[in-house]
């Protein structure tokens, strides 16, 4: 059988409206601009990420990030009257869930997506420098490892009997980070290996092998994002 | 090859380190919902990310990284629904951080801990919101309930602004000054430095 490479294959979206939607969804839902006003692409954004998730055939996570979804409206309806401390602190924790739970699907998806070569190529066309768009795809690239060391250093710190909430509060904070720095360090070591070898540091123009470019459902999305903004400066300067 | 450019590795450490540096303060920032923990964050926070900190600093050795690395976790506040004033205030800081450790020829310890005291500096630009703009800032929290709002105003009033820079400052120090002696403790002894 004959190997073609499909150079096409790759997500729904470009990495570059991803980001321009994930600004846009931390601006309008984590960051509440317009609030009112700008209620009914308020809901869009936050069921876009579902509806992602769907594309992607992420049947579970998008479930389950429904049903939450529904269960904080209604329990904050129901949380509208005069609070008690207890209530307060629920209806908090409700608040952080909403807000957050959206953009951090968005994130998700946009992680799980994304190649880092095409990440890189994408921002390079729009001529960021190398200096932000290595950190940042390192960054994301670590934030699963971080949380999965530190996940196995907590099991065996346990088992030794180290736990938080005791006497040696001190202790039990340094026996953990300790062990993800050192970890960590010597990952990044492996790393910058791999880089080096996939001549990241040779300073000439790199090619990619994907096809990157904007496509229909990028426009829409691109003028969805647009419009957010549009409709916000009208509500706020017009108004 | 010119040494003094940042390459690959170099970009690559500032990477790791934001990223835990991030992971930290959002784990420790979460307690932020009981009102006192809020005030205090800016205790805590320069203390615990004051490790990592002080290991990243051994592997800075160019101009360059620590602004960087500033710049990261101002866009990451700003992403994660904070204000854009921890970016600001995170450049400017990171910028004089960063003229901080070269005078100090980029390994002295005490010019590495005021470096980092002045880097942390974004961790008290997150209160700016509260301080000159707190009808916005509350508004978007309406559904906290009026006691946490209560709370959080009434150990904040404007005159706290300069006192949680101080605050900050000295915890920095602190902060930074346990990085490094868990540092000499365990990793110079081991010889990953």
């Amino acid at each position: 059988m004959e190997y073609r490479l499909d150079r096409n294959v790759h997500s729904l979206l470009d990495p570059r409206t991803k980001l321009l939607l994930l600004f846009t969804s931390s601006v309008f839902v984590v960051g509440n601009a317009g609030e009112r006003w700008m209620v009914v692409f308020y809901w869009i954004l936050v069921y876009l990420p579902v509806l992602l998730l769907l594309v992607e055939k992420e049947w579970v996570a998008a479930g389950i990030a429904g049903a939450i979804y529904v269960g904080c409206y209604f329990a904050q309806m129901a949380l509208q009257h005069d609070l008690t401390a207890l209530e307060s602190a629920l209806a908090l924790m409700l608040y952080i869930i909403t807000k957050i739970l959206p953009t951090v699907i968005l994130a998700r998806y946009i992680v799980r997506t994304t190649k880092v070569s095409e990440f890189l190529a994408a921002m390079k066309r729009m001529h960021v420098t190398d200096k932000l768009t290595i950190p940042i795809s390192v960054i994301f690239r670590f934030f699963p490892t971080v949380a999965e060391e530190s996940r196995s250093i907590n099991d065996a710190m346990r088992m030794r009997g180290i736990e938080m909430g005791t006497k040696k509060a001190t202790e039990a904070v340094e026996y953990r980070l300790v062990p993800l720095i050192a970890s960590c360090s010597i990952i990044g070591e492996e790393l910058s290996a791999a880089a080096m070898t996939r001549g990241l540091d040779v300073g000439k123009k790199r090619s990619c092998i994907w096809n990157i470019r904007f496509r229909l459902l990028d426009w829409i999305v691109m003028a969805l994002c647009a419009a957010c903004f549009i409709w916000w400066g009208i509500g706020r300067f017009y108004v | 090859m010119n040494n003094n450019r940042l390459n690959a590795k170099d970009l690559i450490n500032v990477g790791i380190y934001t990223a835990i540096c991030a992971v930290l303060c959002c784990a420790v920032a979460m307690t932020g919902v009981i009102p006192i923990m809020m005030v205090l964050l800016v205790v805590f926070v320069p203390i615990i990310t004051g490790i990592p900190y002080m290991m990243f600093l051994t592997k800075v050795k160019k101009f360059g990284m620590i602004l960087i690395l500033n710049i990261l976790m101002g866009l990451l506040m700003w992403v994660t629904g904070m204000s854009y004033y921890a970016l600001i205030v995170g450049t400017i800081a990171g910028l004089v951080a960063e003229l901080i450790f070269r005078v100090g020829k980029y390994n002295s310890k005490w010019h590495g801990i005021i470096a980092y005291a002045v880097s942390g500096l974004y961790c008290w630009a997150n209160y700016f919101g509260i301080f000159f703009n707190a009808d916005a800032y509350f508004s978007t929290r309406q559904n906290f309930g009026q006691d946490y709002i209560d709370a959080v105003t009434k150990m904040l009033p404007t005159w706290m602004c300069p006192v949680l820079f101080v605050v900050d400052l000295v915890c920095g120090i602190i902060g930074g000054w346990i990085g490094a002696k868990v540092l000499k403790k365990h990793f110079t002894k081991a010889g990953i430095v």
